[in-house]
């Protein structure tokens, strides 16, 4: 991943690995409905209300910086989305869950994961939240007050660029997660809440404990 | 609100100047009606009438409207966006689709367009230089080195090239052959040229296939080859080159192909790409290109003719049969260096079909940002206090995403591009396909 010319403004495109796969599908898989924009590298504390010549240059350090090129792997890419919000928005929508952290005890033993959002009313009533588990070995993910009339998977699917991706992706209103059986050790992963429409994400962490067995 | 304000406004207004209702109402009748309404405009607009009043009265309530229904269309717009990470397109302004374009660019490696560095390899095998040599544009020991092209030498009785005993095996025949399978029509069995008919002898540039693309660019290229003075029986050996440089092009300036089952077929002639043909009228030919399969196939017996060639023509049972006569073709063009002509210039050629998407982010769209950084504290506040009521953010990717919001490409800005309510970005994203 190189930097890319920023003598003049180009545009670097390059299609995602979903994308190739949708597109050597064919049967009209690869279609582009949609768009979002991101800025993934910008650091707005950069941003210097005191530059000594300034309003137009508060910004200029952002605005000089040579950018990198894309990267094909579609859950690396455009992780910060810009949103639109009123003008006189004070606060970003943040999405939240009861618990930041789960910790499960036995085998089968489950939580509900409701995510809200806040100061925006009604934030992500219509696509919901995205719930993406770190590792489908930990637990099971399902959901149990699913989207209505949404194109958006509801079933669990799993993400990644190889066979051997173990995260899992899903799509709702409410989520339940199920400890699987850990014989070996305790087992900790994330799930990580994205609201759908607003772009905000909150992380939790999620503990499940070895089984117990009782000596005799 | 306003709508209700402007009926009211037009109800105020005497009914006369409106065109009148109903039927059976004759024009005259209508012409009188409206006469006192006439006459009280005049006397309050000095100079005026009464349709040139009543209009512009008309025009800046419709104006003023047409201002207020824009309006609370673009509040009703980004009110229905609020909250929003996604914008769809509009099928019909925002995608362009199926454009094709055909792109060329320099032949060799770094698309540069002119070779004027020719290096061959000893990793070859012996069995492989009976058959061609690779050309590469630096030293093959440094990196970045790659082959270019490949030099052969065909026969068709197998000249040139020896049986190597009872195996009954020479290379030039099988060479030969091989480009008489690939390039000729079914029943053809020699290739021939306008400069000496029909020719068992041929030797042959082929261009490396990731070079070629879909085609070479026909036209632009141009091979220089020098005279050869001597050389060894096996050109393996000692090979001498001086005196007369050609340059060969294709003539595609000043003739049309010969389509075959094979595709586009041109001549190769003597002639130079700034100058185009030798002798336009009466060209000296030298072989065959093949453009869709990167090859040229170069009469021997002109090459023997012009160039002094000296092809090792023997029989190949005989002691002397094994020549590599492909070595002197990599002597000849390698040899131009020294003179004035430049390299061996060429052009590859393909063709892109491309969908444009026109990324319209409006000045009241993605104002805001779900970056870390432009946050502080758990409850959402802008980490930059001047940000509020004047949000700035900064565009440096571009997401393209199916209805299942799946990222199917990715499009980066060379350079972060500043985004206020006071200012819009279109952005158009080329996908090539």
């Amino acid at each position: 991943m190189g930097y890319l010319d920023n003598s003049s403004v180009t545009v670097d495109a390059i299609l995602t690995i979903k994308g190739r796969e949708l597109l050597a599908r064919g049967a009209n898989a690869f279609n582009i409905t949609q768009f979002a924009v991101g800025d993934d590298e910008v650091d707005y504390g950069l941003w210097n209300v005191n530059h000594p010549l300034g309003t137009d240059y508060y910004g200029v350090i952002i605005e000089n910086m040579p950018l990198t090129e894309a990267i094909p792997d579609e859950t690396q890419a455009l992780k910060y989305k810009l949103v639109t919000l009123p003008k006189q928005t004070t606060q970003i929508p943040v999405v939240t869950v009861g618990n930041t952290s789960i910790t499960l005890l036995a085998p089968g033993d489950s939580d509900i994961i409701s995510p809200n959002t806040s100061n925006l009313n009604g934030g992500n009533g219509t696509f919901g939240y995205t719930a993406i588990l770190g590792n489908s070995d930990v637990a099971a993910l399902r959901v149990t007050k699913p989207l209505q009339n949404s194109v958006l998977p509801t079933a669990p699917r799993f993400i990644g660029d190889n066979e051997d991706a173990q995260s899992v992706a899903v799509a709702g209103f409410e989520f339940r997660i199920s400890a699987k059986t850990q014989m070996i050790e305790d087992k900790t992963t994330t799930i990580t809440i994205i609201g759908n429409e607003t772009g905000g994400s909150t992380t939790i962490n999620l503990i499940v404990k070895k089984v117990t067995t009782n000596t005799i | 609100m306003i709508l209700n304000k402007f009926i009211k406004t037009l109800k105020q207004l005497p009914r006369h100047s409106l065109p009148p209702k109903g039927k059976g109402r004759s024009y005259a009748s209508y012409e009188e009606s409206r006469q006192p309404f006439s006459r009280a405009i005049e006397d309050e607009v000095p100079g005026g009438t009464t349709s040139n009043v009543t209009t512009a009265q008309v025009e800046a309530l419709a104006q003023a409207k047409a201002n207020e229904i824009i309006s609370e269309m673009q509040q009703a717009q980004t009110l229905s966006k609020s909250g929003r990470t996604y914008s769809r397109f509009d099928f019909v302004n925002d995608i362009v689709d199926n454009q094709t374009a055909v792109i060329t660019a320099g032949l060799w490696s770094d698309n540069v367009g002119s070779l004027s560095t020719y290096y061959t390899s000893s990793v070859e095998t012996t069995s492989q230089r009976r058959y061609y040599i690779n050309i590469y544009q630096k030293n093959p020991g440094l990196t970045g080195s790659a082959v270019q092209f490949a030099c052969a030498y065909g026969n068709a009785v197998g000249s040139g090239s020896s049986a190597l005993g009872t195996q009954e095996d020479p290379a030039s025949k099988a060479v030969y052959a091989q480009y008489k399978q690939l390039l000729l029509e079914p029943n053809d069995t020699r290739f021939t040229t306008a400069g000496s008919g029909s020719t068992d002898s041929i030797y042959v540039v082929n261009v490396q296939r990731n070079r070629v693309k879909e085609q070479l660019d026909a036209g632009n290229w141009q091979l220089p080859l020098t005279t050869i003075t001597s050389h060894d029986q096996n050109a393996t050996g000692s090979v001498a080159v001086a005196g007369k440089t050609l340059t060969l092009i294709d003539d595609s300036s000043v003739a049309s192909a010969t389509v075959g089952s094979t595709g586009n077929v041109y001549n190769i002639v003597s002639g130079s790409v700034d100058n185009g043909v030798y002798t336009p009228t009466s060209p000296i030919y030298y072989g065959l290109f093949y453009p869709q399969y990167g090859t040229m196939i170069l009469d021997g017996k002109m090459l023997d003719q012009d160039l002094s060639f000296a092809t090792n023509l023997s029989a190949s049972n005989a002691a002397t049969a094994e020549g590599d006569n492909h070595f002197l073709l990599f002597h000849s063009i390698s040899g131009s260096l020294g003179s004035s002509v430049a390299g061996f210039e060429a052009r590859n050629q393909e063709k892109i079909t491309s969908t444009h998407y026109f990324v319209r982010i409006k000045n009241g769209e993605f104002n805001f940002s779900n970056n870390p950084s432009f946050t502080t504290g758990s409850v959402g506040a802008f980490s930059q206090t001047s940000f509020v009521g004047d949000p700035k953010t900064y565009v440096t990717t571009i997401g393209l995403y199916n209805d299942q919001q799946e990222l199917l490409a990715v499009a980066k800005l060379s350079k972060p591009l500043l985004k206020t309510f006071s200012r819009e970005a279109l952005v158009k994203v080329k996908l090539n396909f």
